[in-house]
């Protein structure tokens, strides 16, 4: 197949393991994302598919040819791929034409610069092509080095936080280009980034991993944020509303009505993660249970909305708000007493610990029993 | 068009076969894209997708039958891609009017069958050599 298969990676670092088991399979004109938090190994693969660190165990393989297994290390500079980096590691002594020309072997120089400018064409940045890097800003740099990566005509491209040096303007713009110059080129792209919405932006299929290298899941942006198949997964989407409870019938109460659990079994603990967005304010009464709205907080587009649920029998005020995401348009008044709802197409629920028969450690027990004799459930605000 | 190359292989026949049932199906429902006729799409993918599930249970029997130690896992793992066949069907239904779920499609099947399939299999590739090879002595 044509692209990126790797599979079967583990990767230690003395003791700790870096990754456990990992895969990734990037078909030709493809753009996968590595996403995770800092130290969970995305980083790693990326220097492993590149030959920067030698393979432990596993085997990755750049246009069916195996690169790197146990036995074998193809070094980087032969393994046909381009490397881009945060910090664009442009050569400070060159001009621009002559950085992008720099790794385009096995043509004559007269070839080698018509494809360099063909390159700087794609990224508009020909104007600029006598310039020295530090002429240019941090996002012409940006371009330059997008350029200089695919002018060699790599089979597999690999980025590393490409745009976190940018400013939030110039990281929209350039993320755009990049991914309308890649998608020109066909070539298979892997990208590492711990910013989701970054992620979701830009690939065809996201990767994610968890600490010790764990592969969470992966699947199309949608698939990751309205079908997470791990709490971590869900909660990589910014604040999160959380409730505990117990599965009865089925079915579990939460503080938001009550929502279906067939999945789980009885008396399983649970917590159910419900996204701002899945939370439905009606300013005029009908279904769902009484709010009193605290507070609104205009994001642009949105407003977030803190609201106080009423019929929490705990009645503690940190543990009884929910935040909601709604248009900026709809902006209710302080303290006014209003309704919410749930969506079920943003609420999540996961298994906590093992079911309710099983359940031996103290602090579970007493949990446990607090959620019996109140009959209603914790609640958190996951940041 | 999807070939099952020698890194796609997990060295038993039973489930190499399997895999393989898989692309043909796959590389069927892809021509009939190509060649416009993507109503097919709305036979071809339910038939995809009943192989895909028979493939999973026969998988799930053979890794109990030879002791591989983590069934429990990648049974879970089987169980999380049933929402990505129901998508898989969605777009089938949708393929010979809408060119988006065409496209989609095409990807999905892709990814599901080469990555989410075959490339979370190689997982217990080892496993299944050694167990060949210690059957053998």
């Amino acid at each position: 197949m044509k692209g990126l298969h790797v599979y079967g990676v583990s990767h230690f670092r003395g003791d700790k393991q870096i990754l456990d088991n990992a895969s990734l399979l990037v078909p030709a004109g493809e753009l996968s994302c590595l996403l995770g938090p800092s130290g969970c190994g995305k980083t790693t693969l990326l220097r492993l598919t590149a030959g920067l660190e030698r393979l432990q165990t596993g085997k990755i393989l750049i246009d069916d040819l195996v690169v790197a297994d146990e036995n074998l290390h193809v070094p980087t500079e032969l393994r046909g791929i381009g490397l881009m980096f945060q910090d664009y590691a442009l050569f400070p002594h060159l001009s621009i034409l002559d950085n992008v020309t720099f790794g385009i072997r096995g043509v004559s120089g007269t070839e080698a610069r018509r494809r360099a400018m063909e390159m700087l064409d794609q990224v508009s940045m020909t104007d600029h092509a006598s310039k020295h890097p530090h002429m240019l800003s941090g996002g012409q740099q940006q371009r330059v080095a997008l350029a200089r990566a695919l002018a060699p005509l790599p089979k597999l491209l690999l980025l590393d936080e490409p745009f976190s040096g940018l400013d939030a303007n110039m990281r929209e713009q350039i993320r755009e280009e990049t991914l309308s110059v890649l998608k020109q080129s066909g070539v298979a792209t892997v990208m590492v980034t711990h910013d989701p919405e970054e992620a979701m932006f830009m690939a065809d299929r996201i990767k994610i991993l968890g600490t010790n290298g764990r592969m969470l899941q992966t699947g199309r942006p949608h698939d990751i944020y309205f079908h997470p198949q791990h709490r971590l997964v869900a909660k990589m989407f910014g604040l999160m509303n959380r409730f505990e409870s117990v599965v009865d019938g089925g079915y579990v109460d939460t503080p938001l009505g009550r929502l279906r659990a067939p999945e789980f079994e009885e008396g399983q603990q649970v917590e159910v993660l419900v996204r701002p967005e899945g939370v439905l304010l009606v300013s005029d009464g009908g279904d769902g249970v009484p709010v009193e709205v605290q507070s609104t907080h205009l994001l642009g587009h949105d407003n977030i909305v803190r609201v106080r649920l009423t019929n929490d029998i705990e009645n503690d005020a940190n543990k009884n708000e929910l935040y909601v995401r709604v248009h900026h348009a709809f902006e209710p008044e302080l303290s006014r007493m209003i309704t919410a709802g749930v969506d079920s197409r943003y609420t999540f629920i996961y298994a906590l610990k093992k079911n309710r028969a099983e359940n031996t450690d103290p602090a579970i027990r007493a949990d446990r029993s607090k959620l019996h004799s109140s009959k209603s459930m914790r609640l958190e605000i996951e940041p | 068009m999807v070939e099952l190359t020698e890194s796609f292989l997990l060295e038993s026949d039973i489930l190499d076969k399997d895999h393989q049932q898989l692309a043909d199906i796959l590389n069927e429902i892809v021509r009939a894209i190509d060649d416009g006729n993507a109503g097919e799409c709305k036979q071809l993918v339910p038939k995809f997708v009943q192989a895909a599930k028979a493939h999973f249970a026969k998988e799930e029997a053979f890794l109990v039958k030879i002791g591989y130690p983590n069934v429990k896992k990648h049974k879970e793992h089987h169980r999380g891609l049933n929402d990505k066949m129901d998508h898989m069907l969605e777009f089938g239904r949708m393929a010979e009017e809408n060119e988006l779920a065409r496209e989609s499609l095409r990807k999905e099947l892709l990814f599901f069958l080469m990555d989410d399939v075959i490339t979370s299999d190689l997982e217990f590739k080892q496993f299944i050599v050694h167990n060949k090879a210690s059957q053998k002595s």
